[in-house]
């Protein structure tokens, strides 16, 4: 009898573990199965009714981890907590490349973020395909959303499950962000170098800086992806802004390999062959090679404002900013660039209508500031009677997105266009940069894996 | 109940309880995530929705003529040289020197030579990335400092020296284990074995050639197919030093595997490369199991 009470036992236990242990995997997008905590009638303005009696958690996921971007983030959600009594945000901050791959995971989740970043193109494209995401035009009705952006921009955080570009409206961003130039300021005076104001300038200025003894171009390309910024702005000099759509959203038929593109490539490689980039670049992160430039090591730096943060804090260097400089001064201007990350709401969540709350707290004016107070572009206009301080870095960026917005003339990060694109990119870049290949193998390369699309 | 095969002590049925939540563990966490793992190989999905179809050998049809697959596959067997082959070298070149001989501290030096090998991985990676920084690392700092100007190097960055430089990292992490598990192995090697020999007039590196490397054969195939797993498999490395860069030049099977399950959202194709990465791993385990029993018959 002993012996039968033990197998029993035992048959018991393996079955026990293993029913435990499979339920989650086999209900992978079922409803919450924890305890229902009754959703709160969430605030419809900024003042609350009355505290509510239990406390709502908003999980919400960013990948604002750099130093300054992450402390404003913060004080955006302590001041919204404080607006909101009872109402806790639960923050979780991952770099780019770790949410990129962890979000589309926890989207599916049961008990996944309330609200997250979403990577704009393919990554959205599959994400809405997984009917993941909660469409927002009705919160952009309510909340008036699609007055702050012109439509350019609301159309970057629109999907179908089939391409991007179109199609319901399924985030806001909070920051904006475009690909201009760094310059530093105090190097400038001591040398007497004027700002550029045409590419054949921008090209000479660099052959001065040279000449000078300093490195023009602070640059580090060990990660791969600062590489695309460095060849794509020089591309969004050569092509115009319908090829840069036509090429990002795949429409038209367009084709990488075409002479402006190889133009372009052939440009930046000249610059690696010329010794305009920091000694070594190849071997640099793009991190550390903040930090070179930070220290005044490099003239100029071409990346996107969400450094700017960086080059004001724990620097003892004056930094401006200058969008690349086109090919006549009457060309219209065009630079890489869009808004941030969008803040999207999971389908699943039990308190979307918080969520959207939180969001419109987000783009609202007073997060605007805080995000200019640090240094950094917001996306949102800033209060009426908030003035930018004449003379900083913010009001070079300021000025530049004003100008983009005015020539329609914010161009794409060209790794959207496919989901392999940014892999391909990296790895085609860098063999360009180090001499490896020729630009038109280069534009070949990237073609054959466009053409896969 | 029949007293005939009653056994002392406890039931012998209890000793199966006892190992019961290790099978457990090993059927729910290392079985079941494998042939799941095989499974999905099979099949078409992004990962993350219900849209799974079965498309039967397409994956390993595709892995075929996928050059990246092959090139990354070349790396790993490169890595062999620095994760294997020269630790191993080094193992028993170290141990030799620190075994036998009882100087004063030798538990320091020991320690110290064992260090790499209990750091954290994505720690070694952030730590050899500062080294081989261009601009304000150590080692090109070192050169310069030395008049070698010519050898200074973006060595990560570096089409020819991005490979053997993460390479040399898997040794310095590597060489402890090794050195630690012959250490282990001479103190089985009895004294007078050693007493014998040198009466018989025979120098170390005799002793060496014809007392510690005979006995030391287990621990051989042990070190072996440790570490050649582990150049294999090769994954946080590369993920924190280079990404598979410049080019492709530093791509690894496992990276791969990373990319295409977490960036390009093709679960089904990845499942299909980490099979024959397991595979091939399984394989190589065998021959070496093989080989060595053979030898000691």
């Amino acid at each position: 009898m002993k012996k039968v009470a033990l197998q029993v036992l035992v048959l018991g236990l393996i079955v026990m573990l293993l029913l435990t242990a499979c339920a989650p995997a086999a209900t992978p997008t079922a409803e919450p199965t924890k305890a229902p905590e009754e959703a709160q009638p969430a605030p419809t303005q900024a003042e609350p009714a009355q505290p509510p009696a239990e406390t709502v958690t908003l999980v919400v996921w960013d990948q604002y981890a750099r130093d300054v971007e992450s402390e404003v983030m913060n004080q955006i959600n302590k001041e919204f907590e404080e607006a909101h009594p009872g109402v806790k945000i639960e923050r979780v901050v991952k770099s780019f490349d770790d949410l990129k791959t962890t979000i589309k995971l926890a989207l599916g989740q049961p008990d996944g973020p309330d609200v997250a970043q979403v990577n704009q193109g393919q990554d959205m494209v599959a994400i809405v395909a997984g009917d993941l995401l909660l469409p927002l035009d009705d919160y952009a009705t309510k909340y008036k959303w699609r007055e702050i952006f012109p439509e350019s921009l609301n159309s970057r955080n629109s999907a179908t499950a089939t391409g991007f570009g179109q199609g319901n409206l399924y985030g806001m961003s909070v920051t904006a962000e475009f690909v201009g130039v760094y310059y530093n300021k105090g190097m400038f005076e001591k040398y007497g170098w004027k700002l550029p104001t045409t590419f054949d300038e921008f090209t000479k200025l660099l052959a001065d800086i040279k000449a000078a003894g300093e490195t023009p171009i602070t640059f580090g390309d060990l990660d791969g992806w600062p590489g695309i910024h460095t060849f794509s702005s020089v591309q969004h000099v050569l092509v115009d802004v319908d090829y840069i759509n036509n090429f990002t959203y795949g429409l038209n038929n367009v084709s990488f390999d075409i002479p402006e593109n190889r133009e372009a490539a052939k440009i930046v490689q000249g610059w690696a062959k010329d010794g305009y980039f920091t000694d070594g670049f190849m071997g640099i992160g793009y991190d550390d090679s903040l930090k070179i430039y930070k220290s005044g090591q490099g003239a100029l730096m071409i990346t996107g404002t969400w450094a700017a943060g960086e080059f004001v804090t724990d620097t003892d260097q004056k930094f401006g900013n200058f969008l690349m400089p086109q090919k006549t001064v009457d060309t219209p201007q065009l630079a890489i660039g869009g808004v941030g990350l969008p803040f999207c709401i999971r389908k699943g969540t039990k308190n979307a209508d918080l969520a959207a709350e939180y969001i419109n707290f987000l783009v609202s004016p007073r997060a605007a500031q805080l995000w200019a107070e640090k240094g950094m572009l917001p996306a949102a206009p800033l209060p009426a009677d908030y003035k930018v301080e004449e003379g900083t870095l913010l009001a070079d960026q300021v000025a530049a997105w004003g100008t983009l917005l005015k020539s329609n003339g914010i161009g794409h990060y060209i790794d959207w266009a496919t989901l392999t694109m940014y892999d391909t990119l990296n790895a085609e870049l860098q063999k360009l940069f180090a001499g490896e290949t020729t630009p038109e193998q280069f534009t070949a390369a990237i073609q054959a894996d466009y053409a896969k699309r | 109940m029949n007293k005939k095969y009653h056994w002392p002590g406890e039931s012998r049925f209890l000793g199966y309880l006892y190992i019961l939540p290790g099978v457990v563990i090993y059927l729910l966490f290392v079985l079941y995530p494998v042939l799941e793992t095989v499974r999905t190989s099979f099949y078409r999905w992004d990962g993350f929705t219900v849209n799974r179809t079965f498309i039967g050998l397409q994956n390993y049809r595709q892995l075929l003529i996928d050059s990246q697959f092959l090139q990354a596959l070349s790396h790993n067997l490169i890595f062999i040289i620095f994760y294997s082959i020269i630790p191993i070298v080094l193992g028993i070149i170290l141990a030799s020197l620190l075994g036998r001989r009882r100087l004063p501290g030798m538990t320091f030096f020991r320690a110290g030579l064992f260090l790499p090998q209990v750091i954290s991985m994505v720690v070694v990676g952030v730590m050899w990335r500062w080294i081989f920084n261009p601009v304000f690392g150590p080692l090109n700092a070192f050169l310069k400092m030395v008049g070698l100007n010519s050898l200074a190097r973006p060595w990560l960055g570096d089409f020819n020296l991005a490979l053997p430089s993460v390479g040399i990292i898997g040794t310095w992490v590597m060489y402890g284990f090794c050195m630690v598990l012959f250490l282990a192995g001479m103190q089985r090697i009895p004294e007078d074995y050693y007493e014998a020999a040198e009466l018989d007039g025979a120098n170390e590196v005799q002793q060496l050639r014809y007392i510690t490397l005979p006995s030391l054969r287990p621990e051989f195939g042990v070190a072996l197919i440790t570490t050649i797993i582990a150049a294999l498999r090769v994954f946080d490395l590369v993920y924190v030093l280079t990404r598979g860069g410049p080019g492709d030049r530093t791509l690894v099977v496992a990276f791969l595997v990373y990319r295409a399950a977490f960036q390009q959202n093709r679960i089904g194709y990845a499942a299909a490369v980490a099979t024959v990465l397991t595979l091939i791993i399984l394989l190589i385990s065998f021959l070496i199991l093989r080989f060595q029993s053979r030898s000691e018959e």
